[in-house]
């Protein structure tokens, strides 16, 4: 990926390293945390991202000090926030968290919010002022400081919820899902405020969501949780063009699935996959031999159409299909396409609208296609999101 | 990229010779949160055992008088066959029925009264609602003392008329006098439960009769039975309420001639010897009647549903009301309200006023009694014990009943939290005249006394037996408005830098201020005014206000008991404003949320 470079304006608050080594926490029997290691540069914009039941919201509040750790240890540049029997209580970590909920305090005006967190530095009357007066402006809430929070509309209280998490100019900001309450055009707006903020802040950011166009858009790096453990961190790219497992390509969006054997080994990074709907080359996701039971997964970036000419030169490239329904996108159509065995890639994207019941040729595109091993490409979903993975709305990297 | 990146996730998979500081879970770790619920639990278990474990023993004695030392058998029904025959049979009759008869009474009345003000323009609504509240705070016998000095010889009606009102006092003390009184004492909590459903039933259902070609009446009559839950829990809250209701029985019914079953247990009990087998036996069945009275409100819902509310329910369109029925309306209502508080209140201000023999005439009215009452070191005593104890009541009953209703809140759905549910439920239900029952027996056994427990015959016991009454209802009123400050907010001061007390102080406080200072207030006057508690349990030489006012009944002074009425009810309002006022001046923004919600 492409490193951010560091901002050039530098925080008053120190900004470390954050080093998170062997987190575990269970609730009961049910192990929530399991082993979490990572660490984020300062500076730098980590985004956690896992369906309900992953664990990143307790990995979220284990940095926060609000959950105390069974084992393992976080470290923020040279001090330990927790290890063993060290457990610093949320007031003393010096850093801030913007809460899914806003958490603003109903009795305080917007301003009296901001300035509660400021306190923390010691300032003046004045000082406080014209500090809580520039982190309002800063949210573009400078005419509102006064307004009370149930007075605000819900983009306002999150954005009196960053100010208050920026004004003492923390090291390590936390955010819990911030976006997740707001409409979808907001969420928007709010993201690219949220992303200059932090990176203008310079402060480490951690960041956790269930929305992976919202983490693929945030972050410098992206970790992925399944089931408390941390199953993949890398770039966003990286996770988008290399996803470590089916689930990581199953939550970050794929069109569809299919089962099929390898025909013949992989080489150099491909294999020729023989499937129930036609042949097909894909990435391949380890090692495959001859006749190896293999389980696709398709992008829906990788996935084109093309009216079926019914030529037989047509048959010799890509899958044929029929479309089983075609929905309006404003800048094109979303497509369902029913191949002939019977299992359907969905968000099939095209500038011009293909008639349901048309016989189309599918294209793919062996950069989205991964191969896996058949037997590790079983989806483990147990108490996470009951809809299946595969049905989570496609995200498309450019 | 690579700067951020460590080997991410699970390392088990590398060995398990790999030294792990986590390692796997040690089963002192598993343990931990079990015994941290168990340590959870501990302050609740020892409080239920010294609240309620002596009401247990003493419900024990009806079968088993042997075990205690009152009698010669192990186990035996003779208690109950004892109740079910002569005159205690009669108290029970006589409960069964005048609680159903006040239940019926108080939920038709409150239905008219919720009718009225949610769902017209009726004028007045905030002197409505203010004289329920009225309603609520007053104990029952005070509305029995207004009426028996208004209509008994030489009351005030005899002495203003130069007539003894015969056939008003035989009505008043009677079964249509208890009735009115116990009704009019379960309005408020029938209106509570009426208004509760009729907010929430949106105009929808009345729009879909009318546009399905109902009229008034067809309308009416799909949405009452809509109604029916809250219909069942009024008359099942008024009917538990008006049978284990002490100061009615103790009063007009005892006047009357009218005997009532929680009377019959105070007599079983104060005569000597007493007869804790007999009293016991009385309290299984007063149990019983409450239980069953909440069991029928459960099994008549069974299998219905009757939600309401939903995102889509629209508020009701209230009728507005002509000149007319505006008219009728007000007459009906403030009629309701002269009957159930002015009446009562008259009485009580009138017998204080007049003197106490010799003609009355406007210009003989005086304070006299006003300043002999406050003079007399005797009645001032009293008021001054009796407010010390609600003192110290109220406080212990907002710091548990806070940390309790936190439970509640938190722990609902859990075990521990199911648990402490049913502890404050069966509290609430319990009648305060078996409470202080149980309290009497248990701690008076020489059992108690092998194990250091000394507390019969104290002002200690007197304040448990109060705390006991005050607690559940505290935590119950509690457990709503601290369950609704979300957890985020305290843990946002935390993080933002506050130490625990600083962040509770700064941002939990202020938002449940109100409802703390709100709960204090209706604990302090619930026990300042408290009955059957007091005259169970007053330890000797030490009279509570309301076995002094009680006592004035015996007639040898009547205008020193209603004067000594007047003077805390009037004191307890003034209490009222002046904490309600200080609370607004100083913390501003109570009221705002308070407005808010």
């Amino acid at each position: 990926m492409t490193a951010t470079p560091p901002s050039a304006t530098p925080p008053s608050g120190a900004t470390d390293a954050l080093v998170v080594d062997r987190l575990s926490k269970s609730f009961g029997a049910t192990r929530v945390l399991d082993e979490v290691s990572f660490s984020v540069e300062p500076g730098r914009f980590l985004v956690l991202l896992g369906p309900s039941g992953s664990g990143k919201t307790t990995l979220l509040r284990c940095l926060a000090g609000i959950e105390r750790p069974d084992g393992g240890s976080i470290r923020l540049g040279a001090r330990t926030l927790a290890e063993g029997r060290t457990h610093l209580p949320p007031d003393r970590r010096e850093l801030a968290m913007v809460f899914q909920d806003y958490a603003l305090w109903p009795h305080m005006s917007a301003a009296e919010n901001v300035a509660y967190a400021l306190k923390r530095r010691r300032p003046t009357k004045h000082q406080s002022a014209t500090q809580v007066a520039a982190a309002l402006e800063r949210v573009g809430l400078g005419g509102h400081a006064e307004r009370y929070p149930h007075q605000l509309s819900g983009g306002q209280q999150q954005r009196v919820a960053l100010a208050r998490a920026l004004v003492a100019r923390p090291g390590l900001l936390l955010f819990d899902e911030p976006l997740s309450n707001l409409d979808a055009d907001l969420r928007e707006r709010l993201r690219v405020e949220i992303a200059a903020l932090t990176r203008e802040s310079g402060a480490t950011v951690v960041y956790i969501t269930h929305d992976q166009a919202e983490a693929f858009a945030l972050a410098d790096t992206v970790g992925v949780l399944e089931q408390g453990r941390l199953v993949q961190l890398a770039a966003p790219e990286e996770v988008y063009q290399r996803p470590a497992s089916p689930f990581v390509a199953r939550f970050t969006g794929l069109a569809g699935e299919l089962d099929g054997q390898a025909d013949g080994a992989s080489h150099a990074g491909r294999v020729m996959c023989a499937t129930a709907a036609g042949s097909l080359v894909a990435t391949a996701m380890g090692e495959h031999g001859d006749g190896a039971p293999v389980h696709v997964l398709l992008r829906p970036a990788a996935v084109t159409i093309a009216e079926d000419s019914g030529e037989a030169a047509d048959a010799s490239h890509g899958l044929s299909g029929t479309v089983a329904d075609t929905a309006y996108r404003g800048r094109g159509y979303d497509h369902v396409v029913e191949l002939a065995d019977g299992s359907r890639l969905t968000g099939v994207f095209d500038r011009r609208a293909c008639p349901r019941g048309a016989r189309v040729r599918v294209t793919l595109d062996p950069d989205g296609c991964f191969a896996y091993p058949a037997s590790s490409s079983r989806p483990t979903g147990a108490g996470q999101d009951a809809a299946p993975l595969s049905d989570r709305t496609p995200v498309e990297v450019p | 990229m690579t700067d951020t990146m460590l080997t991410p996730g699970p390392r088990t998979a590398a060995g398990a010779d790999q030294a792990s500081p986590a390692g796997p879970p040690r089963p002192g770790r598993l343990l931990q949160p079990r015994v941290a619920g168990a340590l959870r639990l501990l302050p609740w278990g020892l409080f239920a055992a010294v609240l309620l474990l002596p009401v247990a023993g003493f419900l024990l004695v009806a079968v088993s008088p042997r075990l205690f030392d009152q009698g010669d058998a192990w186990f035996t029904w003779a208690p109950f066959q004892q109740v079910l025959s002569g005159w205690t049979a009669h108290a029970l009759l006589d409960s069964l029925a005048v609680g159903a008869g006040a239940a019926l009474l108080a939920t038709a009345v409150a239905l008219a009264l919720a009718w009225l003000t949610e769902r017209t323009t009726l004028a007045g609504q905030g002197l409505w609602r203010l004289l329920l509240w009225a309603l609520l705070l007053a104990p029952s016998y005070l509305e029995s003392l207004g009426w028996t000095w208004l209509v008994e010889p030489q009351g005030v009606l005899d002495r203003l008329l130069g007539q003894d009102p015969v056939w008003l006092r035989s009505v008043v003390f009677g079964p249509a006098g208890v009735i009115w009184v116990l009704a009019t004492r379960g309005v408020p909590f029938a209106y509570l439960a009426v208004t509760a459903l009729l907010r929430g039933l949106g105009r929808e259902f009345e729009d879909a009769a009318r546009t399905h070609g109902g009229g008034r009446l067809a309308t009416a009559r799909v949405v009452l039975p809509m109604l029916a839950p809250a219909l069942w829990a009024a008359f099942a809250t008024v009917f538990a309420e008006s049978i284990s209701d002490y100061g009615v029985a103790a009063t007009l019914a005892s006047q009357g001639n009218f005997p009532l079953l929680t009377g019959a247990m105070e007599q079983s009990i104060s005569t000597f010897p007493a007869d804790f087998p007999l009293a016991s036996a009385m309290g299984w069945l007063l149990l019983a009647l409450v239980g069953l009275a909440l069991l029928a409100q459960r099994r008549s819902l069974r299998g219905r549903s009757y939600q309401v509310l939903s995102g889509r329910t629209r508020p009701a369109r209230r009728a507005r009301l002509g000149a007319v029925r505006q008219t009728a309306a007000l007459v009906g209502v403030g009629g309701f309200f002269l009957a159930a508080a002015g009446v009562p209140a008259f009485g009580a201000a009138a017998a204080s006023l007049l003197p106490s023999g010799g003609k009355v005439s406007a210009a003989s009215l005086s304070l006299a009694n006003f300043r002999h009452v406050l003079g007399s070191g005797e009645m001032m005593s009293a008021l001054g014990y009796s407010a010390r104890l609600a003192a110290i009541t109220a406080c212990a009953a907002v710091v548990l009943g806070a940390v309790a209703g936190r439970a509640l809140a938190r722990q609902g759905g859990g075990r521990a939290g199911r648990l402490l549910d049913l502890l404050l439920l069966a509290a609430i239900a319990l009648p305060s005249v078996l409470l202080a029952s149980g309290y009497i027996f248990t701690y008076n056994l020489p059992f108690a006394s092998s194990l250091g427990i000394d507390l019969y015959g104290t002002t200690t016991l007197l304040v448990l037996g109060y705390l006991a009454g005050a607690l559940p209802s505290a935590a119950r009123l509690l457990s709503g408005p601290l369950g609704q400050v979300s957890d985020s907010l305290l843990w946002a001061a935390r993080i933002h830098g506050r130490r625990p007390a600083a962040a509770w102080a700064g941002a939990v406080l202020p938002l449940v201020a109100g409802s703390l200072v709100w709960t204090w207030l209706i604990a302090f006057c619930g026990t300042l005014l408290e009955l059957p508690v007091s005259q169970l349990l007053a330890p000797p030489g030490q009279e509570p206000l309301s076995v002094a006012i009680t006592r004035q009944l015996q007639g040898y002074d009547l205008g020193a008991g209603a004067a000594m009425t007047v003077v805390v009810v009037a004191g307890a309002l003034v209490l009222i404003g002046l904490v309600l006022g200080a609370l607004r001046l100083f913390l501003p923004t109570a009221r705002r949320l308070e407005a808010l919600a």
